[in-house]
């Protein structure tokens, strides 16, 4: 097992694991969407590490580029509007949907802890010959945490692109980087960031009708719109 | 259950006319949408001209499938494989797309005409455009890449034409579709990662060669299915569905309720059959939900005040009855005879849905945009002044109830007759409550109808031949229980 040890993919999973975190639990808008543009850098670096050198030019592009572009358009940080009513996520939620979402969250990592000792034995017997893969897995379950937890739509949106990057690097974890896996994984940076994309002109438009406020994302708004 | 999705060795070799129908009937689509962009359309007649071509492939295509069978293509481009294949549901799927988007791109002209003229209107002829080239796509596609490619453009440009109306509630609505699909198609690929590393392949026809079960098969098939189902609007994840119509525009309901969900849903039960060989609590819970949704979703409708919410509601419903089939489909203790009425019953249901649905979408947008109002209250005195659009919703709703002789009907015959040789009471039970649900919120919209207390107000008139359109999907589907002998045929040849 210490043969195997690799230092710089361990300095990678942590610092992976590290910024995700962060750029998932800091109410900060603006910080938040910077530690992004990290993230996707370091994905990068771990992309070149590992030897797929066509997705690491594709997530600089789209990942840490184009994503990170759409990500403080969403912000609003391009419009000349002044100071932009996005900086802090200010929503406070109250406790038994805390508490349920809560739940939400543990059922998801039991899932996933299931999913991990059947589909990926190698991993569950010794976890920390992969660390990258290790990494990916904590950022799906951070992610998916993120994805309930918050009722910001800049959170959500966020927590999304950590998930979808989760998910490619266990995608490269268990599969190798073969070309059918690079191919899968270039794809899903594509449609990761239409989706941030679409979803920063949708957020941009939402503010402009009816304020900051509805970022909150529930169906009240809807209702009285209606 | 596998040779019936075609996924075997094709006899002949494709035609060269068969690449050039295949090629036309996958890129016309988005080639035709992204002229739209450039010069909208305004009147129906240039949209049908130009349409023209996607429907002459379509018939192609099927001619060549009744001379040839089961045709296969493949490519590898840098290492990366991609295969097609076009077998008897392929085809009646691909009309069906065909000649629903075919109904919706001519009912758009009259609506945008109509309505306020929206800065963004022609954008919704590309996205249309993308969307019935991403649905052809995936009832061809036998790679799960292809499908993956396919799936995602299908979900991106069913978004973008949702929030087409630019109302807060569209956003917000839309907003909350788009965060959920995506988070959908990344447990999809979550699902389709394990199975690359197990088995090394994406060909669905290799892996249904070398799948077994096994934890690996089963929890990527419940990952894929979770996604999946997210996507289809399956009950219990079928919260983001009525919002979203809420305020859409008619002809992006009806292509959405219509065709996108039942995409989904057709990959879901390809996927499960070839992964989950012998699996019986999959395909039963499957059936539990699809019970319990044929329940709420009707109950939903009956209850609700608003002529969307209800029709979208049924939606809900009327995939419970797809749900229901689950187990005659894939269950390992079901006979061959069930499981091929089953079979029959599923694709004819799913089939005739879609054209009732479209043209109950549009029936209800026709009212919606004559009267002014959303409601069902607003419909009083709408018997009198709008007989055709009220007409067009009766004979939807026909198909829907399963009454005689609709597609529903013979649909739901078929379906019975398997449940009951298999002995499923509680889904013949449940096969029943939903028609008397339907019965139930139909009827209601019927009575708000008939009343002739409304004060008088102003009827918008509509452009002509909206109503046509309407009428004439309504009443496919009420042929495609006559002449159900078409379809079937061409499901009975699925894998020869």
């Amino acid at each position: 097992m210490i043969a195997s040890f690799d230092a710089t993919e361990t300095v990678l999973a942590l610092c992976l694991t590290g910024i995700s975190l962060v750029c998932l639990y800091d109410r900060h808008l603006v910080r938040a969407c910077c530690f992004f543009v990290a993230f996707a850098l370091t994905m990068t670096t771990a992309w070149w590490h590992i030897g797929a050198s066509w997705l690491a030019v594709v997530e600089f592009l789209l990942g840490a580029l184009m994503t990170g572009l759409s990500l403080f358009y969403a912000l609003g940080l391009f419009l000349p509007r002044g100071a932009s009513p996005l900086i802090r996520d200010t929503f406070v939620d109250v406790w038994p949907r805390k508490v349920a979402r809560v739940f939400l969250v543990l059922g998801w990592l039991v899932m996933l802890g299931a999913v991990i000792r059947f589909a990926i034995p190698g991993l569950f017997n010794a976890p920390l010959e992969q660390p990258l893969l290790l990494a990916g897995i904590m950022m799906i379950a951070s992610g998916l945490g993120a994805f309930a937890l918050h009722r910001h739509l800049v959170r959500r949106l966020l927590a999304f692109n950590i998930l979808g990057s989760g998910v490619f690097m266990v995608l490269v974890g268990v599969a190798g980087p073969t070309a059918t896996a690079q191919a899968l994984i270039s794809v899903g940076l594509c449609i990761a960031w239409l989706g941030s994309m679409l979803a920063a002109l949708l957020i941009q438009q939402l503010v402009y009708l009816a304020g900051a406020d509805s970022m909150r994302g529930d169906g009240d708004l809807g209702e009285r719109a209606r | 259950m596998i040779w019936r999705f075609g996924l075997s060795d094709s006899t002949f070799e494709p035609l060269i006319s068969a690449h050039w129908a295949l090629g036309v009937a996958l890129a016309a689509p988005l080639l035709l949408g992204l002229m739209g962009a450039v010069l909208p359309p305004k009147r129906a007649w240039p949209v049908a001209l130009g349409y023209l071509p996607v429907l002459v492939s379509g018939v192609a295509l099927l001619c060549t499938f009744e001379q040839s069978g089961l045709m296969r293509w493949q490519w590898e481009l840098a290492g990366v494989g991609v295969s097609l294949r076009l077998n008897g549901l392929g085809v009646l799927l691909l009309l069906t797309t065909q000649w629903i988007g075919f109904a919706a791109a001519l009912y758009t002209p009259g609506l945008l005409r109509l309505g306020e003229t929206e800065p963004l209107s022609r954008w919704l002829w590309p996205l249309m455009g993308g969307l019935l080239s991403a649905l052809s796509l995936i009832w061809l596609a036998t790679d799960l890449l292809t499908l993956y490619v396919a799936l995602e453009l299908m979900g991106l440009a069913a978004v973008g034409m949702l929030i087409l109306s630019g109302k807060p509630a569209a956003l917000l609505a839309g907003m909350r579709y788009l965060l959920l699909a995506l988070v959908g198609s990344l447990a999809y690929l979550l699902g389709v990662a394990l199975v690359l590393g197990q088995w090394g392949r994406l060909d669905l026809q290799g892996l249904a060669e070398m799948v077994e079960p096994g934890p690996v098969a089963w929890i990527s098939a419940a990952l894929m299915g979770a996604g999946l189902a997210l996507k289809a609007a399956l009950f219990p994840l079928h919260g983001w569905l009525s919002p979203v119509h809420g305020s859409a525009w008619t002809p992006v309901s009806a292509l959405h309720a219509a065709l996108v969900i039942k995409a989904s849903l057709f990959l879901l039960l390809q996927l499960w059959s070839i992964l989950l060989t012998d699996s019986f609590y999959a395909p039963h819970i499957i059936a539990l939900l699809g019970a319990l949704a044929i329940v709420w979703g009707g109950v939903l409708a009956w209850r609700t005040d608003s002529l969307k919410t209800l029709v979208a509601s049924s939606t809900v419903a009327q995939l419970g009855y797809l749900m229901v089939v689950f187990p005659l489909l894939l269950s390992p203790d079901i006979s061959p005879l069930s499981r091929a009425l089953a079979w029959d019953g599923f694709w004819l249901q799913l089939i005739g849905h879609a054209f009732a649905k479209a043209a109950m979408f549009m029936a209800a947008g026709n009212l919606m945009l004559a009267t002014g109002e959303a409601t069902l209250k607003g419909l009083a005195g709408t018997s009198r002044r709008m007989p055709l659009s009220l007409l067009v919703l009766g004979i939807a709703a026909v198909t829907l109830m399963g009454l005689p002789p609709s597609a529903g009907f013979t649909a739901k015959w078929l379906l019975l007759d398997a449940m009951v040789k298999s002995q499923q009471w509680w889904a013949i039970a449940a096969l029943l409550i939903g028609s008397l649900l339907t019965a139930a919120y139909v009827f209601r919209l019927f009575r708000y109808s008939f009343y002739e207390s409304a004060p008088r107000h102003h009827y918008q008139p509509l452009a002509p031949g909206m109503d046509l359109i309407a009428l004439t999907l309504a009443l496919a589907a009420f042929a495609l229980g006559l002449l159900a002998h078409f379809p079937l045929t061409l499901l009975h040849e699925g894998g020869a």
